[in-house]
């Protein structure tokens, strides 16, 4: 495991695919909606009031 | 990590940066007691050992018991509710079958991505279109007939609902006792770190988020804003992303997203992990490659029919009192012991 050319690949491919991602986001970023600052959502869901809006994968629609 | 922490603070919320945390943790969890739900099914179906899936027992007894009283007592906060029908079942079977190809389910994909491991980056994106293009026929699916979500909450109270979900788990892990035999370590300490730290992260999330954990809908929700920049996919002509809340989570940042930032977090957090121990995974062949990358496409798909993987429906459903987790378990196990077999038979 600790062989150099098993830490050298593993670092490429991890800079690959954080570089990817983080140009992923930043697109993103650059082309949604802009951030309603003065809109945030409560810190802590439970007891806020306000009913959870995020997506989830149990959701049928 | 620091500085993205910062900005989400600073840029997005308060919230999604203390999320970001959590992801971190739950990667961090993953990938330093390598609990893999894929790894432990297979551990106690081929050489009967139940290590690890009485570490996921735990786990699931733990989150159950801070989750279900939570939901009761606070309105805001809700379960992992999917409709039981067709499509849980067939995408349940198929999501245990190619999970064991692709040795890793939602959450294993994440971490493993995290960690460097070869295939798991090349499904990474697989499994990103297959939960799009899911999420995308997920109608037609249900049109082949499904129940309303069953909330065991609503349906026996906060008492019933906790007491039936640990009576279910007791009679599993009966059943586990007579399958393995009575000479068999039951514990593993590794296992069991990693189930308590996921269930005190898994309801951290529930109480932050005010939703349970998930890690599918991110993904392709992330192919999904690909698919429409692209301008070849309308989403306002399809009926699951045409829905409001979808809608207007395709037009905001995935910043703002609950499972894109815990998903960003656990790859961090096995990122981290991953700087004190090295994978380099498995050399595998062309064709290992091909039937890999497939499963992990399939696996993406398949989740979306079964309203979640491990973690999503298993997990969250089952310690949420969602009637679907408890499907979703057992067709899962079904497709992992054919998966088991395919596996062995391409030689991973």
């Amino acid at each position: 495991m600790s062989d150099p050319t098993v830490k050298r690949d593993q670092r490429l491919r991890a800079l690959v695919f954080w570089s990817v991602l983080t140009v992923f986001v930043a697109w993103d970023w650059a082309r949604s909606d802009p951030v309603d600052l003065r809109n945030e959502p409560p810190l802590i869901a439970a007891g806020s009031g306000q009913a959870a809006s995020g997506g989830h994968c149990s959701l049928a629609r | 990590m620091a500085a993205f922490f910062i900005f989400l603070a600073l840029q997005v919320s308060i919230r999604q940066a203390v999320l970001f945390l959590v992801g971190i943790g739950m990667g961090a969890a993953l990938a330093g007691a390598r609990f893999g739900f894929t790894t432990g099914w297979r551990q106690l179906a081929r050489e009967r050992d139940p290590r690890g899936v009485t570490g996921q027992l735990v786990l699931l007894a733990l989150a159950a018991v801070c989750a279900i009283p939570l939901i009761g007592t606070f309105p805001e906060l809700q379960a992992a509710l999917g409709p039981p029908g067709v499509s849980l079942v067939i995408g349940a079977f198929v999501f245990g079958l190619t999970m064991q190809i692709a040795d890793g389910c939602g959450s294993g994909t994440l971490y493993k991505a995290g960690l460097g491991v070869p295939l798991n980056l090349g499904i990474l994106p697989l499994f990103a279109f297959g939960s799009f293009l899911g999420s995308v026929h997920l109608d037609r699916w249900l049109a082949l007939g499904h129940l309303e979500p069953v909330a065991m909450v609503d349906q026996i109270g906060v008492s019933g609902a906790l007491i039936a979900t640990l009576v279910l788990l007791a009679l599993l892990a009966v059943g586990i006792r007579l399958w393995v035999g009575p000479q068999r370590c039951w514990f593993d300490r590794r296992w069991l770190t990693g189930a308590i730290v996921l269930a005190v992260l898994a309801t951290l999330n529930l109480l932050i988020a005010g939703q349970p954990w998930g890690v599918v809908y991110g993904f392709g929700l992330w192919f999904a804003k690909l698919a429409q920049a692209s301008g070849v996919w309308d989403p306002a002509m399809n009926a699951f992303w045409s829905q409001a809340g979808h809608a207007s989570r395709l037009a905001q940042t995935l910043l703002m997203d609950i499972t894109s930032i815990t998903n960003i977090g656990i790859l961090a957090g096995a990122l981290w992990i991953a700087a004190r121990s090295p994978d380099a995974g498995k050399p595998l062949t062309p064709r290992q490659w091909a039937i890999g990358l497939a499963a992990g496409f399939l696996m993406g798909y398949s989740s979306r029919l079964a309203f979640g993987c491990n973690v999503g429906a298993m997990l969250s459903g089952i310690s949420t009192g969602s009637l679907h987790g408890w499907i979703w378990l057992p067709m899962a196990f079904a497709g992992t012991l054919i998966g088991i077999r395919l596996r062995e038979r391409f030689r991973f």
